[in-house]
């Protein structure tokens, strides 16, 4: 079976400069995939490549094929049918990620209604209020009615995050791609979201695609892991070989300073 | 609707609010008054030639003797009339190029930029006169159509710029991953988030409109006789400042109350209407 996001030899460049080089990778249906590397090394391009949502500035060249489709060049018309039934995003900072003048309950009925026309029926009225409850229940948020009549200023971070991804299921992707969905959380939080992330990709079988500067992170809830630097992959692999023995002297960098900073937590602990 | 926002009532918002609402209420009031009622017949000699204001004559008469306040309520009609008109086709243009502007490919986005500049560094009352000169004859249709033209390129810049900055946030990004079409983008997104900004705009340049009909009739390329613009009131109080300054003083407290009344009340509605601002400061 074709895999659901296949990359191969991707390379993004704005004038003449690269971002990433020669990036191949790919998802099959139902897998989780963490992609991984400090700020700048070419994580969320990749991301938004594997979606068609490049700036117009950056040319890439490769191949993106996504849900059988080849995404680099396609027409806006193509991309839009793929996107929303295919692949949907959750986005590191919860404020940006929400319209900040629309009730949270107008932005999770949107994609529903959008899903639901695509499927053939239309949702509207009650049927649709209903349904928008039920995923914000879902996500585990508290006072789903409260929420639904809220704006985003007026809930805190990790309910927004929480109606984002909330806005995202409602798309039912296939693969669900989380561009760093926790960097902007505090701790325990966080772990929270990390929690129902995992357990809504596993109940559903959708795909992920999990990009993060955080090890631990990344080891909690992916199967298997490509760790970039400077737009380059340096090393592919499943979570606990990639991990276990590095490698590539980044990848190890990586883990020694993931473990420094564990050793120094248990140290004061 | 929320806490904060009950608990934290805004007095100074509510006094802007209340001040513009009053102040633009009135001219609107005695605009649609002169539709149905007027204290004199705008041409008839009623009175003694520039007499001072009376009970009879609240405003004085003219150099003819014609009921002076008469006139400024008709002016008060031709303002709004002016003012609305040519917001609404400066609005319409200007937001149209400026979204078209701000989602267009590269060079194009440049190439309206380029012209938006040029057009903007040519002052609205000239680029009206223009217009106005290139019409074979001077009338109220064509003095609106001439400053709706030239507040375009104003809007069309500011929305180009709000849009842009609109475009940027994660939420279009999410907007376009489920599929939303740029339409759709436009009027659920762009074009809500960039109002508060834009309506404040629109009431400047709704002042900017009045002030720029008062000039042009005033230099005579306005609404033509017997059309009683504030602009044209003053060019024939003129002559006669320093015997009957009423005459001039009268129409510019009106243009001036017009003018203020419409920024407050777009001010205090803009406070009402963000729900991020409310409650807040």
């Amino acid at each position: 079976m074709q895999p659901l996001l296949q990359i191969q030899d991707l390379n993004l460049t704005v004038d003449g400069k690269p971002l990433v080089t020669d990036l191949s990778f790919s998802i099959a249906a139902g897998e989780r995939l963490g992609l991984i590397g400090e700020s700048g090394s070419g994580k969320s391009l990749t991301a938004m490549a594997a979606t068609g949502l490049l700036p117009r500035a950056i040319t890439a060249t490769g191949a993106v094929t996504l849900g059988g489709q080849q995404v680099i060049g396609a027409p806006e018309r193509v991309l839009n049918g793929l996107r929303g039934t295919v692949a949907a995003f959750v986005f590191q900072e919860p404020l940006t990620a929400l319209d900040p003048l629309l009730r949270v309950a107008q932005q999770v009925a949107e994609p529903l209604r959008r899903r639901a026309r695509r499927d053939g029926h239309e949702l509207a009225g009650s049927a649709l209020q209903r349904e928008v409850l039920a995923l914000l229940e879902q996500v585990a948020l508290p006072q789903p009615e409260r929420i639904a009549r809220s704006y985003p200023n007026e809930i805190s971070g990790g309910q927004r995050q929480r109606v984002a991804i909330a806005m995202a299921l409602a798309c039912q992707p296939q693969l669900l791609i989380a561009d760093e969905p926790t960097t902007a959380l505090d701790v325990t939080t966080q772990a929270e979201i990390l929690k129902l992330l995992d357990g809504l990709v596993r109940e559903r079988g959708m795909a992920l695609l999990f990009i993060s500067h955080d090890l631990p992170v990344v080891a909690e809830i992916v199967e298997r892991v490509v760790v970039m630097q400077r737009g380059v992959a340096v090393e592919t692999g499943p979570v606990r070989e990639v991990f276990g023995a590095p490698q590539h002297d980044y990848t190890r960098a990586l883990v020694v300073a993931a473990k420094a900073f564990d050793g120094a937590l248990e140290g004061t602990a | 609707m929320s806490a904060v926002a009950a608990t934290a009532p805004r007095a100074r918002g509510s006094l802007t609010l209340w001040l513009g609402l009053l102040l633009v209420g009135l001219h609107i009031a005695v605009a649609l008054l002169t539709l149905v009622w007027l204290p004199y017949d705008p041409a008839a000699l009623t009175g003694g030639r520039l007499t001072p204001p009376s009970w009879e004559h609240w405003a004085g008469t003219d150099r003819l003797g014609r009921d002076f306040f008469t006139q400024i309520m008709i002016g008060s009609r031709i303002a709004l009339i002016v003012g609305i008109s040519a917001v609404a086709i400066g609005g319409l243009i200007g937001v149209t190029l400026g979204v078209l502007a701000a989602f267009a490919t590269r060079l194009l986005d440049d190439a309206l930029a380029a012209t938006l500049d040029i057009l903007i560094a040519f002052p609205t009352l000239l680029i009206a006169m223009l217009v106005v000169a290139a019409s074979d004859t001077a009338s109220l249709g064509t003095a609106v159509l001439a400053l709706g033209i030239a507040l375009s390129a104003i809007v069309a810049r500011l929305t180009r710029i709000l849009a842009k900055r609109v475009l940027l946030m994660d939420y279009i990004t999410a907007a376009r991953t489920s599929g939303t079409s740029w339409l759709g983008i436009v009027f659920q997104h762009v074009l809500p988030n960039i109002w508060p900004t834009l309506s404040v705009n629109f009431a400047l340049q709704f002042g900017l409109a009045v002030i720029a009909e008062a000039s042009l009739s005033y230099l005579g390329l306005g609404a033509p006789p017997p059309n009683a613009s504030w602009g044209r009131l003053l060019q024939e109080a003129q002559g006669t400042v320093y015997t009957a300054p009423i005459g001039a003083i009268a129409p510019g407290i009106a243009l001036v109350s017009l003018v203020i009344g419409v920024n407050l009340l777009a001010d205090g509605l803009r406070d009402i209407g963000d729900p991020t601002r409310r409650g807040s400061r």
